[in-house]
């Protein structure tokens, strides 16, 4: 093959599919190669087989002909609770191993049909719970850049490694944004509701929001443009028409306002290396002429915590419909009652059942105000903090995570209360802004990262900023987390 | 022996006719196979998507709550209470638990000629559950099956206030209920198909205390007998215990319509925690003042407001008043008769006398009816006019209930027309005395009763087409002689 997939942006590889310059067939044979010796690596696939990947092959063939497929042949990978009614989602986990839905998210038919190559479905924790591994059904991912450390997820993983050039997963309390961390991507959790999330297996719906991983901001947007349509029949999404993202690139906005929250560097475990490569960071944008300024938000230390507890709330209810009588795992029992619980206890990682449990408990009348209702009086607090501090400035930055990936030998979080990970995530789920992970990358050491927040709808400014940073960047690009260029 | 007074409070649950669920596309319709108007939302599939929330359901839910005297929320919020069932197909029920749509309402109810305050303490919006179906008893049957047509069909729930004290107070509060409902359309209310279902909580106080006893929550009366039947047993029950110095055991029971006693069927000893929060998957709706005001203006006359018309306006007893707006459809159909017949109290007495006992005979409904009012008035009309007689125009009715024909046409196809000529009648008056002479010497001895012999005799050979005053007249006339 004349021209390598993962060396090119989206647009390039759309553009090489109608120009014939790649050939559907080839592609087809190298995607697989590369999946099995990734999956052998990494562990990042839940379900990927040549025949789906045959099937994507003629599909796209079927499009070659249609000028308006903006993602012609690009690869994608999906996170394993979305669905698609023509492979399994799991949610990795066990209760919903075999489960296979009767229909395909919203999300999935748009960019099938503008032309993307669905390369499998991802590993992530179990219905997508933190980052910090540990509950998956299907073990845990391996980091393409050290396979001693966590990916945080599958999709993430398959970004870095150059096999998908674009990934969807979602973000709870900041999923996402923390696999693409430890990975070193790009990714855009956009404002809740400009995504559908008809076909998402939710866990917590009021956080939860599906977000695009790639590795430049080009393909973000064309990924987000196709993405982001309204969806009249759907009250729970924006219903506002999304502007033109690609050309909005081409002319960046340079003069941004950015506040930095003063508790940045309060974060527990918050690692030496992440704390002085974001100082260097703000540095750096103080000498590209962006005006930097330190705000206070007295509850945006709280945001995880916050977050954390009516993601459980929502998920103990949200979770209830895994009871074995309709679909996935059954056990037997000498009644219903007894068949519920064998289920379930079997059907769950016992993490999850812990984190269900504080769900259930949080929303019994007897804690309900002293922790549900007080949780939902600090979550608009958090809202309106980010809210007034976004009317003064453009953009709100802090670091993505307080660590690099983890190493399995010694994981920071998972033990902890609540996930030290999602400090700084967790206030865009809270709020439903839109925030961005922008990778940054040194010689010989993990990945680091910024995470951008906007105001509500303005992920065009998010854009701007990650590609006026891409510049910036552009000499130290890395090579491929994993050298699957030779296979 | 101490006394004891039954405190009984109704939850009734109704299913609203909206074409579609509260929160999918599917349909409500009764009565489809099992488990085909369900999609991945209502069967609680993993990703089945977001509830859309269907505003008639709310349109409807509101006039409920309207017509029952509510005070509206001017924000309502949607709310899950979880717990596990196999007809529960999401685990959790969207129902309103921190702002119901309608509080502290009314209904009265008219009980040994006094009329009686019932106090509504809410009227709110839920999704029903689906529907198990059993092998036989409940309590015995090997496994069951459950139907999820029904599951997210759009419910209103009404909770009465503890104001009832008799089965018959029930009975009537309920029907009272029913009748209002169906006046508003908002639902068809059919016990039998579980559109409109009644739970009981009961308990007893000894008379004249202001406490409350321990209650039972009486489940599965599917008629209004069964409540008046139920809620008489289970007071025998508990007085009964109460009597022997025993304790009533807090718990739900089952009412069992063959053997006609109520069934314990889990004791409620710990309160049960549903966790209600609010759904993060609905909003809360504003209900405006403008769209109170709309809706209300759409509420047709209620029963009671009717009734009192009817005595005032047409001079009906109340007995009549009571009956003619037992269903709106009646109601109307009298007052449509009335625009062609202008006699109330006639009209009335041929619709409870004629009408409704052909149409109970028929076990037919008033909407199924054929004859239309205006007919009805016509052969009203025909009778005062002296045309038919009021024996001829029942056997027209007849006719004109089996058939949907207009009077005159039967009247005219059979030859039904009263006889009044005078000269016709003198001659057939001979006839009969001259056949008769037993009776008429009775007559003339003082017995009264030949003469309604004889009138009888010329109605006969009338084929009853004789104008029965002219030929009395008559009749006495030529005995005179």
């Amino acid at each position: 093959m004349d021209l390598d997939f993962a060396n090119l942006m989206a647009e390039q590889i759309a553009a090489a599919m109608k120009g014939k310059k790649i050939s559907p067939a080839e592609l087809g044979d190298t995607l697989f190669r590369r999946s099995t010796r990734a999956q052998k690596e990494l562990n990042l696939f839940i379900s990927f087989d040549q025949k789906h990947i045959a099937g994507e092959i003629k599909r796209i063939e079927q499009h070659l002909p249609d000028k308006n497929c903006s993602l012609l042949g690009v690869p994608l990978a999906l996170a394993d609770n979305i669905a698609t009614d023509d492979q399994k989602t799991t949610c990795a986990s066990r209760f919903m191993a075999a489960y296979q839905p009767p229909f395909t998210a919203r999300v999935v038919s748009q960019l099938k049909e503008n032309g993307a190559l669905l390369i499998g479905k991802t590993n992530l924790e179990e219905f997508n719970l933190g980052c910090s591994g540990g509950s998956s059904f299907f073990n845990s991912v391996k980091n393409p850049w050290d396979l001693e450390c966590s990916a945080g997820s599958g999709a993430a993983a398959a970004v870095a490694s150059g096999l998908a050039t674009l990934a969807l997963a979602s973000d709870t309390r900041g999923e996402l944004r923390q696999a693409a961390s430890y990975c070193g991507v790009l990714a855009l959790k956009p404002t809740y509701g400009r995504i559908s999330r008809k076909g998402l297996i939710d866990i917590a719906s009021s956080l939860e929001q599906i977000g695009i991983l790639g590795r430049c901001t080009s393909d973000l947007a064309i990924a987000l443009q196709v993405l982001a349509v309204p969806e009249p029949d759907n009250p729970s999404t924006l219903q506002i028409e999304a502007p033109p993202y690609a050309s909005l690139l081409e002319k960046p906005e340079e003069n941004f306002k950015i506040a930095v929250p003063t508790c940045w560097n309060e974060a527990s475990h918050l690692q030496d290396e992440v704390k002085n490569d974001f100082q260097e960071q703000l540095e750096n944008l103080d000498k590209l002429g962006l005006e930097v300024n330190f705000v206070t938000l007295p509850h945006f230390k709280d945001a995880s915590l916050v977050a954390t507890m009516i993601c459980a709330v929502e998920a103990f209810s949200n979770l209830s419909n895994m009871d074995g009588v309709r679909f996935g795992h059954r056990e037997t029992g000498k009644h219903l009652q007894e068949m519920y619980i064998e289920t379930r206890s079997r059907g769950f990682s016992s993490k999850l059942k812990k984190f269900i449990t504080f769900g259930g408990l949080t929303s019994t009348p007897k804690y309900y105000d002293t922790f549900f209702r007080r949780g939902q009086k600090l979550r608009t607090l958090i809202s309106r903090e980010l809210e007034s501090c976004l009317a003064e400035n453009d953009l709100l930055l802090t670091p993505t995570t307080p660590f690099k990936a983890p190493s399995f030998a010694a994981p920071v979080s998972g033990k902890e209360f609540p996930d030290p990970a999602g400090y700084y995530t967790a206030a865009a789920n809270l709020s439903g802004f839109p925030a961005l992970s922008f990778p940054l990358f040194y010689e010989g050491r993990l990945p680091g990262n910024l995470q951008f927040i906007a105001p509500r709808k303005h992920e065009a400014a998010l854009l701007q900023i990650a590609s006026l940073l891409e510049k910036e960047f552009s000499s130290h690009r890395p090579k491929f987390a994993l050298s699957l260029q030779e296979v | 022996m101490s006394t004891f007074e039954a405190v009984i409070g109704l939850e009734v649950h109704v299913e609203l006719l909206t074409a579609t669920k509260l929160f999918c596309g599917c349909s409500t319709a009764f009565g489809a196979t099992p488990n085909t108007q369900v999609c991945p939302f209502c069967l609680g599939l993993p990703g089945g998507g977001t509830p859309v929330l269907n505003k008639r359901a709310v349109e409807y839910a509101l006039k409920t709550a309207l017509a029952l005297n509510c005070q509206i929320s001017p924000e309502i919020t949607f709310d899950r209470k979880n717990y596990f069932y196999a007809d529960l197909p999401k685990g959790y029920q969207t129902t309103q638990h921190f702002q119901p749509l309608g509080k502290k309402g009314y209904l009265t109810i008219n009980i040994k000629e006094e009329t009686k305050r019932i106090g509504i303490h809410q009227v709110h919006i839920e999704e029903d559950a689906g529907k198990m179906v059993h092998m036989g008893d409940i309590l015995s049957t090997p496994f069951s099956r459950v139907d999820f047509n029904r599951a997210s069909v759009p419910l209103v729930e009404i909770v009465s206030e503890p104001d009832m004290h008799t089965p018959e107070e029930a009975r009537l509060f309920l029907q009272k209920l029913r009748n209002t409902l169906l006046y508003i359309g908002v639902s068809d209310c059919k016990m039998e198909e579980g559109s409109l279902r009644c739970d009981a909580n009961i308990s007893l106080r000894p008379l004249g205390s202001k406490g409350l006893g321990v209650k039972t929550e009486l489940k599965n009366m599917n008629s209004f007998r069964a409540v008046y039947r139920g809620i008489e047993h289970e007071i025998e029950r508990q007085t009964r215990i109460l009597q022997e110095g025993g304790e009533v055991t807090p718990q739900t029971r089952h009412w069992d319509e063959e053997t006609g006693v109520t069934k314990a069927m889990r004791d409620k000893l710990v309160a049960e925690s549903y966790r209600y929060f609010p759904d993060p998957t609905l909003p809360p709706l504003k209900i405006s003042e403008e769209w109170q005001m709309e809706i209300r203006s759409s509420i047709p006359e209620l029963p009671d407001s009717r009734y009192t018309r009817f005595i005032q306006d047409y001079n009906l007893p109340s007995y009549d008043a009571d009956v003619l707006t037992a269903s709106r459809e009646l109601g109307d159909y009298y007052e449509r008769a009335l625009d062609t017949y202008r006699e109330p109290k006639n009209l009335s007495n041929w619709i409870m006398s004629e009408l409704l006992g052909l149409l109970n005979t028929h076990n037919m409904d008033i909407v199924d009816c054929k004859v239309k009012p205006h007919d009805l008035g016509n052969l009203l009309k025909l009778i005062d006019e002296g045309t038919i007689s009021g024996r001829i125009a029942k056997t027209v009715f007849e006719e004109m209930f089996a058939t949907g024909k207009k009077p005159e046409a039967i009247i005219k196809k059979k030859g039904l027309t009263q006889i009044s000529d005078e000269g016709t009648l003198l001659k057939i008056v001979e006839e009969i005395l001259a056949d008769n002479p037993g009776s008429v010497e009775d007559y003339h001895s003082g017995k009264d009763r030949a003469l309604g012999f004889l009138v009888g005799q010329v109605m006969k050979k009338t084929k009853g087409q004789a104008n029965p005053q002219m030929v009395n007249e008559l009749l006495r006339e030529k005995l005179k002689k």
